[in-house]
């Protein structure tokens, strides 16, 4: 069985990504058509885009979020809204930094592990979204 | 997070922890990692079986204490990452500073 969305409201301070990893765990509860890797390159690429989101407000007094998950037929897709004033975290095609580098890899490797990754401010918030269709078909049941 | 830390002789310390390796745990394993080389223990192996997930954050921190190791004539080698961890650094390149080896034995044996 398949649901259809799930939405969870946060705050930070107090809350932190382990919000997101909880709420994540109930989303795969509640689907578990959705294969391992599918949810492994998903949750990794939402907790990059929320700690990104997380910690460039920390210096604001803190961020609201809004965060709706969706599993349908093309995938899992994710909605953050967030609070924070705008222009926080840069969307650009970011390269991966070299192998000693210590920060910089948020943007790159959400960039990597999804198809889609979007921007955009709507009526004073930050609207990420981001996208990922299955890695493979799996195969029907009984023909 | 907590980590656990176990001496085994000739500078080479063990760092266990169980979780995830993400901006919360992050400071709190260079912070332990720098008190070790500091106490004469530069050859770090940290163990990571037991963490389930690892964030750009917590990869931030595991090099940071690669160079910590290395400036005192260590070296920090990383055994038994999970599947996520390993697809993280993997995707950032950086298993080619930090080859994953299969135990703590196998990861100083030269």
């Amino acid at each position: 069985m398949t649901e259809a969305k799930r939405s969870l409201l946060f705050s930070s301070p107090p809350d932190d990504v382990d919000a997101v990893h909880e709420f994540l765990e109930q989303v795969w509860q509640a689907n578990p058509g959705i294969g391992e890797f599918d949810r492994m390159a998903f949750e990794t690429a939402l907790i990059e885009l929320a700690a990104n989101v997380i910690q460039h407000a920390s210096g604001e007094g803190g961020v609201t979020c809004v965060l709706s998950v969706t599993s349908d037929a093309d995938g899992l897709h994710a909605s953050l809204s967030d609070t924070a004033d705008a222009g926080g975290v840069v969307l650009v095609d970011r390269a991966m930094p070299d192998e000693l580098s210590e920060s910089g890899r948020g943007i790159a490797l959400i960039q990597a592990l999804v198809d889609e990754l979007r921007y955009e401010r709507v009526d004073e918030r930050n609207v990420w979204t981001i996208s990922k269709t299955p890695q493979a078909v799996e195969p029907p049941n009984g023909g | 997070m907590e980590f656990q830390t176990e001496t085994i002789g000739d500078g080479v310390v063990v760092i266990r922890g169980e979780g995830r390796l993400n901006m919360v745990s992050g400071p709190t394993l260079r912070e332990t990692v720098l008190r070790e080389v500091e106490a004469g223990n530069p050859r770090v192996v940290v163990e990571l079986s037991r963490i389930a997930f690892m964030d750009s954050s917590g990869l931030g921190a595991l090099i940071g204490c690669l160079k910590s190791a290395r400036e005192k004539g260590g070296d920090l080698r990383i055994v038994a990452p999970s599947t996520q961890v390993s697809m993280v650094l993997r995707l950032s390149n950086v298993d080619t500073i930090l080859p994953p080896y299969e135990s703590v034995e196998a990861a100083y044996r030269d």
